[in-house]
């Protein structure tokens, strides 16, 4: 059986008065049912575009995206339809990508009206069986978006994502406008749904110790690229790229016996607008040489299931 | 030295910082959001002091309450005492309370995007802060803040350059620079890195630490995340809904944490508990500021709540010595 998404040299490149924008580069994975894939990268390394490239909220510049083994990069129309209906997206912020003037209800019952697939008098009991399943009150449901909190508008955006049934979900940094301890029932309640629904997510975030809760998977980004990919639990143990071992260093850790010695970076984020062949790093990069920045770095297994970036990563891990 | 009936005029060693009985409110046509409700507390000198809660927890509040820089209205500062080295800042004359600010306290905000003026040159925005604050002739202060902006890292040739053209971190920096440059007694940084990058996060902790331990400033950092207070503060004050409910050095609060608040606060960390398949949030919301539970704010939510716990006021204890929580039902608990 196909994996449930397959995702080969997926490309997105924007026109800018600079030139090309290289926001998403030739990356590839695959994910199972059921299982979550997490992206973490900071901020401008196109972890955001590849998730709604993936979902055709973006035309992809190149490369091919398989749903179930099917070629979903160009379909239009009809079949474009079903795809929204197999593939959706849970959006950062719950106060911009709710409608201010729909109530509750409405909102999460408004994909199930489009879809035709139900008479209207099935809509009331579907929406409120959704409301059920992520946890809005009853009291609540004839508000408006701005009558809720942070918490519970996210609920709305993840009842609405689900109402179509969805194989697949990218959520976009869903729980990093939350308070933590709202942030922990946001997360329990995604991985509840995996459970009950089967569903696959794609899980975009900056936020490390998130991702490692949820994943099953993980690929970190550097600049639109893929630097590495492995099984979560390995990532947090036996990390190789250069740029995942500072990124992990960088974190404040909560135990107070253990003080934080981050790898000092150069400098910021190089520009994405017409990058040199070779390793985007590598500006930054502690271990860099003179090589680095001229020889294109593909992805390599390293170890079984374990694929790294970087043409001294059996050097510097050596 | 926290807690009721404290009397500062009493205590020798009263901190250098000392925040009394502090009350803030906020007021709309028809409701009033208690915002701060009696929170005292003491800074020595070079002490680092973390204040966590959640967002509306009143943490940002009580910093602009020593600043006074509330709108007055919808803000109303109700009662309470704020002295800053045996000065009293509640009573201060607004002349008096120019220099106070910039010189004596600053505060780096959470946004740096919108804490700097977008149609001034960064290098002027140093120069007007240093200038208002000092005997510059126009030649010093470009000289002084030139020297501020290669301190936080920024080559000088971008001293002419404006706030769009530098990333949020270097932003960030810029602002950290302005605050350090009259070399204030006391910094209040609100939230400065979580508008930032992980990698840049970790650079300018790395910068205010070294800042700090060459001035020799005390520095009141809040933020929610629990990971930067483990790695930069003294000591630790949990905010619950305008009350300090927790309070102790690290070790207390990172290791010892008997508030059920700050308990649910830790299980909710993704990461802290690596190998448990759920988190374990605190149920429910924070509750609403117009509208505060009787007796403890926390009751609501907390799963060891009693009868006690329904009605009247909580008194801060301290169970061990330097280590105070409010909560009437600890002996349970443990």
């Amino acid at each position: 059986m196909p994996p449930l998404i397959e995702v080969k040299n997926l490309s997105k490149y924007f026109t800018v008065p600079a030139g090309l924008l290289h926001a998403v580069d030739h990356v590839s994975f695959t994910i199972e049912k059921g299982k979550t894939l997490g992206v973490v990268g900071e901020s401008g390394c196109g972890k955001s575009t590849l998730g709604r490239t993936l979902i055709r909220l973006q035309e992809a510049t190149d490369g091919t995206i398989l749903l179930n083994g099917e070629d979903i990069t160009h379909v239009n129309g009809n079949k474009l339809r079903d795809v929204r209906n197999k593939v959706q997206i849970v959006f950062q912020d719950p106060y911009s990508s709710l409608n201010p003037r729909l109530r509750i209800d409405d909102t999460i019952r408004e994909p199930l009206k489009n879809s035709g697939r139900y008479p209207r008098s099935e809509l009331k009991g579907r929406a409120s069986a959704l409301m059920d399943l992520v946890g809005i009150d009853v009291r609540l449901r004839q508000s408006y978006p701005h009558e809720l909190d942070g918490g519970r508008r996210q609920r709305v955006g993840i009842a609405r994502a689900l109402a179509m049934g969805p194989e697949f979900i990218v959520c976009d940094e869903p729980v990093s406008s939350l308070d933590v301890s709202i942030q922990a029932q946001v997360l329990n309640l995604l991985m509840d749904l995996q459970d009950q629904m089967g569903v696959a997510y794609m899980f975009v975030t900056h936020d490390l110790s998130v991702v490692r809760h949820i994943s099953d998977q993980i690929c970190v980004m550097y600049l639109g690229e893929v630097v590495e990919r492995c099984p979560s639990k390995e990532l947090f143990v036996s990390n190789l790229h250069p740029y995942t071992k500072a990124l992990l260093s960088a974190i404040p850790s909560v135990d107070i016996n253990q003080p934080m010695q981050p790898i000092a970076l150069k400098g910021e984020l190089t520009s994405p607008i017409n990058p040199k062949p070779g390793c985007r790093f590598s500006p930054r990069c502690p271990y860099a040489r003179g090589g680095c920045s001229e020889q294109p770095q593909r992805l390599e297994e390293v170890a079984t299931h374990h694929y790294v970036a970087c043409c001294r990563v059996r050097e510097i891990n050596g | 030295m926290i807690g009721r009936g404290y009397d500062p005029g009493r205590d020798e060693n009263a901190g250098f910082l000392s925040v009394r009985n502090l009350n803030v409110i906020y007021t709309s046509r028809k409701k009033i959001v208690h915002a701060v409700n009696g929170v005292s507390f003491d800074m020595k000198k070079g002490e680092t002091l973390g204040m966590v809660g959640e967002t509306g927890a009143g943490k940002t509040t009580i910093a602009k309450s020593i600043l006074r820089i509330l709108p007055d209205p919808p803000a109303k500062v109700l009662g309470g005492e704020i002295r800053l080295d045996g000065k009293d800042l509640m009573t201060l004359p607004e002349k008096e309370m120019l220099k106070v600010r910039g010189e004596k306290v600053a505060m780096i905000f959470q946004d740096p995007m919108t804490a700097l003026n977008p149609l001034m040159t960064i290098g002027d925005q140093i120069i007007e802060g240093l200038k208002l604050h000092n005997d510059y002739s126009d030649v010093e202060a470009a000289q002084k803040a030139r020297e501020l902006l290669e301190m936080v890292g920024i080559h000088e040739e971008r001293f002419k350059e404006y706030p769009f053209e530098f990333s949020g971190g270097m932003k960030q920096r810029v602002v950290i620079g302005m605050a350090l440059a009259c070399e204030p007694d006391l910094l209040l940084a609100d939230e400065p890195t979580t508008a930032l990058d992980v990698t840049i996060q970790a650079q300018v902790l790395d910068l205010i630490n070294k800042l700090k331990a060459r001035y020799g400033t005390s520095m009141i950092l809040i933020t929610h995340n629990l990971g930067v207070v483990a790695q930069t503060c003294d000591h630790v004050a949990v905010i619950y809904a305008g009350k300090m409910i927790e309070y102790g050095n690290k070790k207390d609060i990172f290791i010892d944490y008997a508030h059920p608040y700050t308990r649910g606060l830790f299980a909710s960390l993704p990461g802290f508990n690596v190998d448990a398949p759920r988190l374990k949030p605190i149920a429910g919301t924070m509750p609403d500021p117009t509208d505060l539970p009787p007796g403890c704010a926390f009751h609501p939510r907390c799963p060891y709540a009693i009868e006690e716990c329904r009605n009247g006021e909580i008194s801060l204890k301290e169970i061990s010595p330097g280590h105070y929580c409010r909560c009437c039902n600890l002996q349970q608990i443990w």
